[in-house]
């Protein structure tokens, strides 16, 4: 399989988990994404608690669509009045396999996310996930502290 | 402990504790409620001698009693029922293999290998028959799954297993007498007229600030259970397919269904979970380790010599995550449920308690620490194939792949 080449910014794929670091990622890509006239497709993942358990995990998803569904209204705003094409999307499942996946599908030509400052003991135990992407991502990532 | 606010409060406060692990720790709070209840009881029980939590004051018994009743109602009514009407064929006989395989295998690991008698060894195989609806469902979010025709019969699957699972409960411990056939032919008779009744009496009188649909439900609950002790059954069962046959109509309403899961969650479960795991003996599970993998080591391979031929009948391919969850993965609720059922009985031993809702916990957790530790989803993640720059392509223009 032979190496793609950089064709410019044409889609930027913004990981969202409503952190202010998240934010901070928002409002770079859409900077980004006006003065290089590219899309920007944020993508919020939610995680199951593990291991899920039936009545909690339907709680889990619908309660976070319901927030991340009321994010989104307030970006597709500010999207519109920096002339940027935006798409939002939800999914499932482990956040930084699902957005390298996405990023993947959707021919994210950049990855922007936040980067949470956690302890050293939650890193060790959880890892973090600005850390798996920049790792296994094949394209491009800008992590905004 | 006299009491009952500051028991409350203590009890309240573990609760309010295992929450807050279970955010940190991004896992469920009925496995953080669960150890927490064990840990507990170990440091209170040196504390205040061999009261402890007091796990069977009876207000305490009775809270998490219905607990586990509200929980396995919601478990039910997330049932699709037009999936299960579609994939019915496919799901009874992937379900029952499901079910049947570990079932059969662990009582039979549990009688002629670790020795336990009759009753406790067809408790064990009960307790270790479940499969985790909601683990499998989460995979096939994952993976896209939950809309393939595949994914569907997989879930509803899990369904029939889980019912495998509490008729296995209600009906093998009870002594079939005259009361058994009361409370078999009044149980069909309301399974068949709820689906109607109950969304006509929501019409009629619901939608108000009494919360009358939530005494309804509750007043079902408690009296079919009742009817299910009297009859010397569990009242987990009738929970369950009252759940079931109710998920096409009270199952959909979202807004009912989350009250109650606020009454669920924020009283009853936190009594229950930690109730199972207070009665779990560390020192036990310490002396004999052996007899918890074997244990273990006999779910995973009953459940998965039956449901690999069950899957493979049906045309599916077996090497989606789906099949191996749905092999390895145990719900703690039903799980637990059947572990408690056999210790308030008499059926199995504190030991032998110990032992199975340690499984539970083992075969629950130890799949997910090994997916998320060692199995990387190689489908979900990229081939390494780098976007790079035109320089750098004119030096390096060859294949790029791992």
């Amino acid at each position: 399989m032979g190496a793609r080449a950089f064709q410019g910014f044409q889609t930027i794929l913004v990981a969202w988990d409503g952190s202010p670091q998240a934010e901070h990622a928002l409002e770079v890509a859409l900077s980004l994404a006006a003065s290089t006239k590219a899309s920007v497709l944020v993508l919020a993942v939610i995680r199951p608690p593990e291991p899920a358990e039936s009545a909690e995990m339907n709680a889990v998803l619908e309660e976070a669509r319901d927030r991340y569904e009321s994010n989104f209204g307030s970006m597709r705003t500010r999207a519109k009045e920096a002339g940027v094409e935006l798409k939002t999307e939800i999914a499932v499942g482990h956040p930084a396999e699902q957005i390298i996946h996405r990023a993947e599908t959707a021919q994210a030509s950049l990855i922007v996310m936040g980067r949470r400052s956690h302890t050293v003991f939650h890193r060790w135990m959880l890892g973090s996930n600005s850390e798996r992407v920049v790792r296994s991502a094949y394209c491009p990532v800008m992590v905004v502290h | 402990m006299g009491n009952a606010w500051i028991l409350a409060a203590l009890w309240v406060g573990l609760a309010l504790f295992a929450t807050l692990l279970a955010i940190w720790f991004k896992v469920s709070t009925a496995l953080s409620e669960i150890v927490v209840g064990t840990v507990a009881q170990l440091i209170f029980g040196v504390i205040l001698a061999r009261e402890g939590l007091a796990g069977n004051t009876q207000w305490i018994t009775f809270l998490a009693g219905t607990g586990a009743i509200v929980l396995t109602f919601l478990a039910g009514a997330e049932l699709d029922p037009v999936i299960f009407r579609t994939k019915w064929r496919e799901s009874l006989v992937i379900g029952l293999a499901g079910f049947f395989g570990p079932f059969l295998g662990c009582t039979a690991i549990a009688h002629f290998v670790l020795g336990w008698g009759v009753r406790s060894s067809w408790l064990c195989g009960v307790a270790l028959s479940t499969t985790s609806v909601a683990v499998v469902y989460a995979v096939m979010l994952e993976l896209g799954f939950n809309v393939t025709e595949y994914g569907k019969a997989i879930l509803a699957a899990c369904f029939v297993n889980d019912l495998g699972t509490v008729i296995a409960l209600g009906l093998i411990f009870s002594p079939f007498t005259f009361k058994t056939l009361i409370f078999v032919v009044v149980s069909a008779a309301a399974f068949v007229i709820l689906p109607f009744l109950t969304p006509w009496f929501f019409r009629k009188y619901g939608g108000r600030v009494s919360e009358l649909e939530a005494k309804y439900i509750l007043f079902l609950l408690f009296a079919m259970g009742g009817l299910a002790v009297w009859s010397g059954s569990e009242a987990v069962l009738p929970a369950y397919i009252i759940g079931m046959v109710l998920a096409g109509t009270v199952g959909k309403d979202h807004s009912l269904i989350r009250r109650l899961r606020t009454l669920t969650f924020g009283l009853l479960t936190p009594f229950y979970f930690i109730r199972a795991g207070s009665f779990v003996s560390v020192p036990v599970l310490m002396a004999a380790p052996l007899t918890l993998l074997i244990l273990f080591l006999a779910k995973m391979v009953s459940k998965a010599v039956v449901v690999f031929p069950a899957v493979r009948a049906h045309r599916y391919d077996g090497s989606s995550g789906i099949y191996y969850t749905l092999m390895m993965s145990t719900g703690l609720t039903f799980g637990t449920i059947s572990a408690l059922f056999g210790l308030s009985h008499q059926i199995i031993t504190q030991g032998q308690y110990s032992f199975l809702v340690g499984t539970v916990i083992a075969s629950a957790v130890i799949p997910t620490i090994v997916a998320n530790t060692f199995f990387l989803p190689r489908h979900l993640l990229p081939r390494k194939e780098p976007i790079v720059s035109p320089a750098q392509t004119a030096i390096q223009p060859a294949v790029v792949e791992k």
